[in-house]
């Protein structure tokens, strides 16, 4: 056998693996062979190439023990039934405030409806203490009076709107808002004012004094 | 439902722990592979084509062992050692077969190196025997990036320093028992 030149020998193995995967033309593949049998490093190359592909394609598939599917039986035996993935729709009205509350701390979640809750049933509680409570054994004579005049119902409303302005300034100022300064003391100024507000109104109609203490 | 999603475990299962075997260094990792793949098979059953689970199933085989192979620290890779797997095989076989063995294990460990998706399309290809559309399918990639990549991996693997030298030692006839293979660390 006689050495041909570099140049030939590399575009001949560049078509190693189109032939063997039968890819050259007849006219291809007789020049390929008419190389390869007048060159022994290409033959080695092929040669090699052959085996190494033949060895390649002889790997078993392999297969793993039942133990290792036993998890994925297990679940669909279980009677889990698998659930539909919704359907994330783009610009959904909620989105902003989901996207808002999954990027708030947890204490800050669970705090902020508290917050709301106790500052409207002490509102409304505050309210409800400037009327008079029925003893029981005036409750059936007072039986009637059990609404609130338009007064009462304003000063709550003025109260609530005062909540969810703090609610407001909470969502803004994340980092500071569980702090007593901040959440604590206005709450309690408010709520303290609202009080005395209720407390002076008795007051001047001549009324009974309030026990109860503000917060 | 639960009887076809068990017949498609049956069909699959092979194809898929075969992947992830030549694709990972350990079978144990290949396992979990499995495992989490036929998992995510019946989360999402009502929400796949049927038609074609075996593209589906692959895809997420392949994306499960590239997140394997990224999580896994270099230098502290879980792997199969060489060396069990050479005394296994020469507990079994001996001379012109055990070289075999070892060409096998080495070429594994070869085709182990190889950077995705060369090695992906090799194991599809060479070892498993998909056909150009299912790899099209499996690696969202197109026929003819099929072509260009399997080429290139078969000349990688060609271009491997270990595979030649015991290729040319096997052609020389010479046998060296001496000879340290190291093992896949």
């Amino acid at each position: 056998m006689q050495t041909s030149s570099g140049s030939q020998c590399y575009f001949v193995q560049l078509q190693i693996d189109s032939f063997l995967d039968g890819e050259l033309a007849l006219a291809q593949q007789e020049v390929f062979m008419g190389h390869v049998h007048s060159c022994q490093a290409c033959a080695k190359e092929l040669h090699f190439a052959r085996n190494l592909y033949d060895a390649v394609m002889d790997l078993p598939l392999v297969d793993c023990s039942d133990l290792t599917l036993e998890p994925a039986h297990r679940i669909s035996q279980l009677g889990r039934q698998p659930e539909p993935i919704p359907a994330r729709s783009p610009a959904s009205f909620w989105q902003p405030i989901n996207d808002w509350l999954s990027a708030t701390p947890l204490s800050l979640r669970l705090a902020l409806p508290a917050l709301a809750l106790t500052v409207v049933v002490i509102s409304m509680s505050g309210e409800l203490l400037q009327t008079e409570v029925p003893l029981p054994n005036q409750q059936a004579g007072n039986a009637a009076v059990d609404s609130y005049s338009a007064e009462q119902i304003q000063k709550a409303l003025q109260d609530l709107n005062l909540a969810i302005e703090y609610l407001n300034d909470v969502s803004q100022r994340t980092e500071v808002m569980i702090g007593e300064r901040f959440v604590v003391t206005p709450l309690q100024e408010s709520l303290n004012a609202s009080f005395d507000r209720s407390r002076s109104n008795r007051l001047n109609e001549g009324s009974r004094v309030m026990q109860n203490d503000p917060i | 439902m639960l009887k076809q999603y068990q017949q498609v475990i049956d069909q699959h299962r092979q194809r898929i722990f075969s992947f992830a075997y030549y694709s990972l260094r350990a079978k144990a990792d290949a396992e979990d592979v499995t495992q989490e793949v036929f998992i995510k098979l019946w989360q999402h059953w009502q929400s796949i084509d049927h038609l074609k689970v075996g593209g589906w199933l692959m895809r997420v085989a392949h994306n499960a062992v590239v997140d394997h192979v990224r999580r896994q620290k270099p230098g502290n890779e879980n792997v199969d050692s060489y060396a069990e797997v050479e005394q296994q095989a020469s507990d079994s076989v001996e001379g012109a077969e055990l070289d075999q063995e070892i060409y096998k294990v080495k070429l594994m460990e070869a085709i182990q190196t190889l950077e995705d998706p060369f090695r992906s399309i090799i194991i599809l290809r060479d070892i498993q025997g998909a056909s150009y559309l299912d790899i099209r399918e499996s690696l969202d990639v197109s026929e003819s990036q099929v072509k260009v990549y399997l080429h290139r991996a078969r000349r990688k693997l060609r271009e491997n320093k270990t595979l030649r030298d015991l290729f040319n030692s096997s052609m020389a006839g010479v046998t060296e028992p001496d000879r340290d293979h190291g093992t896949i660390n």
